[in-house]
Formats: C-alpha cells, sequence, structure tokens
C-alpha cells in the first residue's frame, strides 16, 4: 500500500511538470485558436499537483518516520538532514506557484503579451521548483537504500 | 472599451495572488527558521493539528488565499496598480528569497 501511495505522489508530480511544460509552449505560441486549451491544461497543472502534494502528504505525516530512521542511521544521513527537510518546505512554494498558474492564464494571452509574459516566468519557475523536487525525491530515496545496504 | 483595456497590464486577481504568492513565500522561509529554533514555535504547531508540517501549510495556504482576496479589494475593487515587469519582479524575488532562506538554513543554519 504504501508503495502505491508513493507512486501516486511520484506519478501527480511528473503530470504536473509535464502539464507546466505543455502551459510554457503553447504560451508562447498563444492565439486565440489555443486559449482555452491552455486555460484547461493549467488548471490540470494546479489539480495534479494538489493530488502530489495530498498523497505525498499523507505518506510524509503517516509513514515516513520507518524510511528516515533507516536514512538516519545510514551512510547517507544529509538524504533526511538536507534533502527530505528542504524539500518538505520548498513543495509549498511549488504548490503556491501552481495554484496560482490557471489565474494568471485566466487573462486574454492571445491579445496581451504583459498577461503572456507572466504566465511563462511562473511556468518556468514551476518546472525549475518541480525538477528539484522529482531529484531530492529520487535522492532520498537512495537514502533509504544506502541505509538498507548498509545493514 | 472592455476589449482593450484586456489587451494591457494584467488583471486585479493575477497582480493580488502574484503579491500573496511573494508574501507567502518569504513567510515559509521565515516560518521553518522559527519552529526550527523554537522548540516551543512547533510544539505549538504540533498541537494546532498533531504536525507541524500540517499545521506550516495551512498557515502558507491561508495566508495566500487572504492575502490575493484582500490585495484585489483596494481602489474601489479594481485592486493595486502595478505593471506586468514589476509583478514578475516581486513574484521572482519573493520565491527565490522563500527558497534561498529554506535552502541557506539547512546547509548552515541547522
Amino acid at each position: 500500500m504504501n508503495e502505491l501511495v508513493m507512486l501516486g505522489h511520484v506519478f501527480f508530480g511528473v503530470a504536473c511538470l509535464l502539464s507546466t511544460v505543455w502551459v510554457f509552449v503553447e504560451v508562447l505560441n498563444a492565439s486565440v485558436a489555443n486559449q482555452a486549451r491552455i486555460r484547461n491544461v493549467s488548471r490540470a497543472a494546479a489539480v495534479f499537483m494538489w493530488f502530489a502534494f495530498l498523497v505525498g502528504g499523507y505518506w510524509y505525516v503517516t509513514s515516513y518516520h520507518t524510511d528516515k530512521a533507516i536514512i538516519l542511521k545510514g551512510p547517507w544521513p544529509f538524504a533526511h538532514n538536507f534533502f527530505m527537510e528542504t524539500k518538505e518546505h520548498l513543495v509549498i512554494l511549488l504548490l503556491l506557484l501552481v495554484t496560482y498558474l490557471p489565474i494568471a492564464a485566466a487573462g486574454n494571452l492571445a491579445a496581451n503579451p504583459d498577461a503572456r509574459r507572466v504566465v511563462l516566468w511562473v511556468a518556468g519557475l514551476i518546472v525549475l521548483l518541480a525538477m528539484t523536487m522529482e531529484g531530492e525525491g529520487g535522492l532520498i530515496a537512495m537514502g533509504v537504500k544506502m541505509g538498507l545496504l548498509a545493514k | 472599451m472592455k476589449a482593450i483595456l484586456e489587451n494591457v497590464g494584467v488583471s486585479k486577481y493575477t497582480k493580488s495572488f502574484g503579491l500573496s504568492l511573494a508574501f507567502a513565500s518569504v513567510v515559509n522561509g521565515l516560518l521553518v527558521v522559527a519552529k526550527e529554533k523554537s522548540p516551543a514555535v512547533q510544539a505549538g504547531m504540533q498541537r494546532l493539528t498533531g504536525h507541524h508540517w500540517v499545521t506550516h501549510s495551512v498557515i502558507i495556504l491561508g495566508l495566500f488565499a487572504a492575502g490575493g482576496w484582500l490585495l484585489a479589494q483596494p481602489n474601489g475593487g479594481q485592486g493595486i496598480k502595478l505593471t506586468a515587469s514589476r509583478l514578475i519582479g516581486i513574484v521572482l524575488a519573493g520565491v527565490v528569497t522563500g527558497g534561498l532562506i529554506i535552502l541557506g538554513f539547512y546547509l548552515i543554519g541547522d
């Protein structure tokens, strides 16, 4: 069950990342024809992120303590002390940005270059931060592996 | 007239929630430092919801939502006057500052 929860967290996180890249590319080519699609995909990115956050948060609150103990006794304690500690708080920034994306994308992007610039910057920040979260998640999983190998 | 106005600047909610996002990002970083440095703060946050991280998330998300709504109210409900470039600068500064506080704290401060 725990593995399914984690898979769900990663799946929704990657879906959010891909949706945001999609929004970024569509906004570079914004027109009347793709405006509705931009709004729909930006909403989808927000929904995916909220699922990733809630599923990951549930796992963090209920199950992470087991992995944490393994990491801290293993050769990679920094996987918790730095990577998990920063991930659990940086992810809140990511959630704020992705929640903001559909608000920024609600303007007339086809005709308004100012509105396009805001969405491009926000989407760019989301992609950077989401990739950081993916990398940190990988390093935390490696920390558990290293702890188990050392036993 | 409405069509012309839609082609310049950004909407009041884009501005208000953008400013709120920048502010909440910095508060997010400062709250990390406060709860890690003060056991009383961390214990209080733990007591409120059963887990300090849940309380932390609720505070920041609540701040973002309330700030976004409040900042849309000035100027007779038309929101704050701000250029898109200024808004982008503020959002960028807020997110980068909030992120650096967290990274810096766990890298050297903890």
